[in-house]
C-alpha cells in the first residue's frame, strides 16, 4: 500500500513538470505570435501613412498645376481684354514660369506609378501645345494686333485643348484615389489579420492559463489528498507501534517473571540437596569413625570395600555434589539478580559521569594500588540524564572486568571517554588488557559464556548483566577488541532516558 | 519458650525436604516441643482455627510459615491468621522463606508477621540460621490461651 502510494507521487510529479512545461511553452508562443504580428502591423501602419500622405502630396501637386493652368488661362484672358490693366500680363509670366517647375515635381511624385507617369507625359504635351498657343496670343496682343490674338483666342477655346488638360488633372487625381482605396483595403486586411492573430494568442492564453490553473488545482488537491492518508498511515503506525510496544513490554515481564520464578523455584530444592549432602557428610564422618575403630580393633571384620567407602569414594561423591551445588546456586543467585534488576524501577536523573567514575575508582582502590593499575578519564564526558544505578553497575562492570583482565606483562590502564551524537551519549571503556578474541565478541555477553584463559574467578555474568542494562536503558554496548591488544567497549545511551515502560 | 512446654509449633511447609531439615536443627537446638507438620495452607487453617488440640481452641502455638505453598500463597495465610479474631490472632508467626524479595518482606511485616527469615541456600548458614531460630524460640514469650 505505501509503495503504491509513493509510485503515484513520483510520477503525478514528473507528469505534472512536462504537463506545466508544455503549457508555458504554448503561452510563450501565443505571447511571441502576438508580438511579431504587433510589430507587422506598426510596420504595415507606418508604411500605410506614408502612402496615404504621399497620395495626398500628389493630389496637392496636381491641383497646384491645375490651378497655375487656370490661373494662367483667366490671366491671358484678362489681358486679350484689357491689355493696359497692369497687373494681367505680370500674372501670367508669373503663373506661365511656375508651371514647370510645379510639373516637375508632380512627375517626381509619380515616378513610381508608370500610368501618372503616362497621364503626365500626355499632360506635358498637352501643356506645351497651351502654353504655345498662349504665347502665340499674347505675342500678337504684344504687337497690337489684338483683333487677330482675339480670333486666336476664340480659335484655341474650340479646340477641345483645354477641355482635354482638365480631364488629364480628372483622370490623375482618379487615378491617385482609385490607388488610396486599394492601398485602404490592403491595410484593411492586415488589420484584420492582426486582429485574428491577436484574438487567437489571447484565447489560446487563456486557455493555457485555465489548463494549468485546473491541473496545478488538482495537483494540489491530490497531494492534499495523500498527505492524509500518510497521516493516517502515520497515526495507524503510531497505533501498531505502541501495541507492538505493549506486547514486547508484556512479553518481556513474562520473562522477568518466568525467570525470577524459575530461579526461585530452583533454589527450594537445592537447599535440600546441600541440606541432606551436609547430613550424609555428618554422617560418613560418624561411619569412618566407625570403620577407624574397627581397623583399629577387628581389622579382619572390615570389608576392603567398607574401607575405601567410607574412606574415600563417598567424601569424593559428597564433595563433587557440594562444588556443583554450589556453584548452580551461584548461577541461580545470578539469574536472580538479573531478574530483579530487570523489575527494579528505573530513575532518570542527572548524572555526573566524571564524578561517577571518580567513585568507582575510589571503591576498587584497594585493588587497583594492589596491581598498579590507573584509571584515567580522558577529556570531558557527556551530560547525559539517566539511571544512577544502572550507569555506575554498566561503568562498574566494565572497569573491574578491565582490571580484571590484565595483560600478564603490562600494567593496567584504563581510559574512559565519551562524546554526544545527536540526541545520544556514548562512553567508551578502553584497556590495555589481554583482550578478547573477535570470534567470542557475541559470546562474552551471553550468560553463563566466557572468553580466553579461564584463570580468573566468576561465572560469565558481568557482561550479560551489562548488556541487559544497556537495552534497559534503552542503549547498546558493542566491543573492539583483538587477543592481546587491549578491549574497548563502547556504551551507547540516549542521552535523556525516557520512561516509556511501566515499572 | 513458656515453661510448661504445652506450646505446640505449627509447620506450615510443602517441602518436606525442608520441613525435615528445620525439625532436625531445631530439635539439635534443644526444643522439645510438639511440632506439626502441614503440607499446604488448607489443611493447615482447618487446623490453627477448627482443630480440638488447635491454638484456637487450645493452647498457644507459635507457627512457622513458608510463603510457597501449592494451593494458596503463604501471605493469605498470614493475613487470615492475623485477621482473625480471638487467639489465632496472637499467635507468633515466623515467615521462613526462600523469598528475599524487599517488597515481599515489607508486605509480610505489615500483614502483622512477626519475624521474617530468609533460608539461606547454603546449607551451614540453613542449619545455623534454624539453630539460632531454636534458641530464639527458647526465650521467647508466647501469649497464654487465657488471657
Amino acid at each position: 500500500m505505501a509503495g503504491d502510494k509513493g509510485q503515484g507521487f513520483a510520477v503525478g510529479e514528473g507528469r505534472i513538470g512536462r504537463v506545466l512545461i508544455a503549457f508555458m511553452a504554448v503561452g510563450f508562443l501565443a505571447l511571441i505570435a502576438a508580438g511579431i504580428a504587433a510589430a507587422w502591423v506598426t510596420g504595415e501602419l507606418a508604411q500605410h501613412n506614408n502612402a496615404v500622405s504621399h497620395t495626398y502630396e500628389v493630389e496637392v501637386g496636381i491641383a497646384d498645376v491645375r490651378r497655375l493652368v487656370e490661373q494662367g488661362e483667366t490671366t491671358r484672358r484678362g489681358y486679350l481684354l484689357s491689355p493696359d490693366t497692369p497687373g494681367f500680363l505680370e500674372a501670367y509670366a508669373q503663373a506661365a514660369g511656375a508651371l514647370p517647375r510645379s510639373t516637375k515635381r508632380l512627375r517626381q511624385l509619380t515616378f513610381d506609378n508608370p500610368r501618372q507617369q503616362a497621364n503626365i507625359a500626355r499632360l506635358d504635351g498637352l501643356l506645351r501645345e497651351l502654353i504655345a498657343g498662349r504665347a502665340r496670343t499674347m505675342d500678337l496682343v504684344a504687337q497690337g494686333e489684338r483683333r487677330a490674338a482675339i480670333d486666336e483666342f476664340q480659335q484655341q477655346l474650340s479646340s477641345a485643348q483645354m477641355r482635354e488638360i482638365r480631364d488629364t488633372f480628372d483622370r490623375m487625381s482618379r487615378e491617385e484615389r482609385k490607388l488610396l482605396n486599394t492601398r485602404d483595403a490592403q491595410q484593411q486586411r492586415s488589420l484584420n489579420l492582426f486582429y485574428t492573430v491577436l484574438i487567437v494568442a489571447g484565447v489560446l492564453l487563456v486557455a493555457v492559463a485555465l489548463a494549468s490553473l485546473l491541473v496545478v488545482v488538482r495537483y494540489t488537491t491530490d497531494l492534499a489528498q495523500s498527505q492524509e492518508q500518510l497521516q493516517q498511515l502515520n497515526e495507524s503506525l503510531e497505533l501498531i507501534v505502541v501495541d507492538r510496544t505493549a506486547d514486547l513490554s508484556r512479553a518481556n515481564d513474562e520473562i522477568q517473571r518466568f525467570a525470577y520464578i524459575v530461579s526461585h523455584d530452583l533454589r527450594s530444592p537445592l537447599v535440600n540437596v546441600m541440606g541432606f549432602t551436609a547430613e550424609l557428610e555428618s554422617a560418613t564422618a560418624a561411619l569412618r569413625e566407625m570403620v577407624d575403630r574397627v581397623e583399629q580393633d577387628a581389622p579382619e571384620a572390615l570389608a576392603e570395600e567398607a574401607r575405601l567407602a567410607a574412606r574415600e569414594d563417598l567424601p569424593e561423591a559428597i564433595g563433587f555434589i557440594r562444588t556443583s551445588t554450589q556453584k548452580m546456586d551461584r548461577l541461580i543467585n545470578a539469574i536472580l539478580a538479573l531478574s530483579r534488576q530487570g523489575r527494579r524501577v528505573l530513575a532518570p536523573e542527572p548524572l555526573d559521569l566524571v564524578r561517577l567514575i571518580g567513585s568507582i575508582r575510589d571503591s576498587m582502590a584497594h585493588r587497583l594500588d594492589e596491581t598498579g593499575a590507573s584509571v584515567a578519564v580522558d577529556g570531558a564526558l557527556p551530560a547525559i540524564v539517566s539511571d544512577r544505578v544502572a550507569v555506575e553497575q554498566i561503568l562498574s562492570n566494565l572497569i573491574e572486568n578491565a582490571v580484571k583482565y590484565r595483560h600478564p606483562e603490562r600494567a593496567v590502564e584504563v581510559q574512559v571517554s565519551g562524546g554526544t551524537i545527536g540526541d545520544r551519549v556514548w562512553v567508551a571503556v578502553a584497556d590495555n588488557g589481554r583482550g578478547i578474541d573477535p570470534r567470542d565478541h557475541e559470546r562474552v555477553f551471553d550468560l553463563f559464556r566466557r572468553s580466553g584463559a579461564q584463570d580468573q574467578p566468576g561465572e560469565g555474568i558481568g557482561l550479560a548483566h551489562v548488556r541487559a542494562l544497556a537495552y534497559r536503558l534503552g542503549g547498546t554496548i558493542t566491543l573492539r577488541s583483538a587477543l592481546g591488544e587491549g578491549a574497548t567497549f563502547r556504551l551507547s545511551l540516549p542521552s535523556t532516558l525516557s520512561l516509556q515502560e511501566k515499572s | 519458650m513458656n515453661a510448661h512446654q504445652s506450646v505446640s509449633i505449627v509447620m506450615i511447609e510443602d517441602d518436606e525436604g525442608h520441613a525435615r531439615l528445620i525439625e532436625k536443627n531445631i530439635r539439635r537446638a534443644g526444643i522439645l516441643n510438639d511440632i506439626k507438620h502441614f503440607l499446604d495452607g488448607t489443611t493447615a487453617l482447618d487446623y490453627l482455627f477448627n482443630a480440638a488440640d488447635g491454638p484456637m481452641l487450645n493452647g498457644p502455638a507459635l507457627v512457622l510459615l513458608d510463603l510457597n505453598l501449592p494451593d494458596m500463597s503463604g501471605t493469605d495465610i498470614l493475613a487470615k491468621i492475623k485477621g482473625s479474631d480471638g487467639p489465632v490472632k496472637r499467635t507468633p508467626v515466623v515467615v521462613l522463606t526462600t523469598t528475599d524479595d524487599s517488597r515481599e518482606i515489607q508486605r509480610c511485616y505489615d500483614l502483622g508477621a512477626n519475624v521474617y527469615i530468609t533460608k539461606p541456600v547454603n546449607y551451614e548458614s540453613f542449619a545455623q540460621a534454624i539453630r539460632q531460630l531454636g534458641l530464639f524460640l527458647s526465650v521467647i514469650q508466647v501469649p497464654d490461651i487465657e488471657e
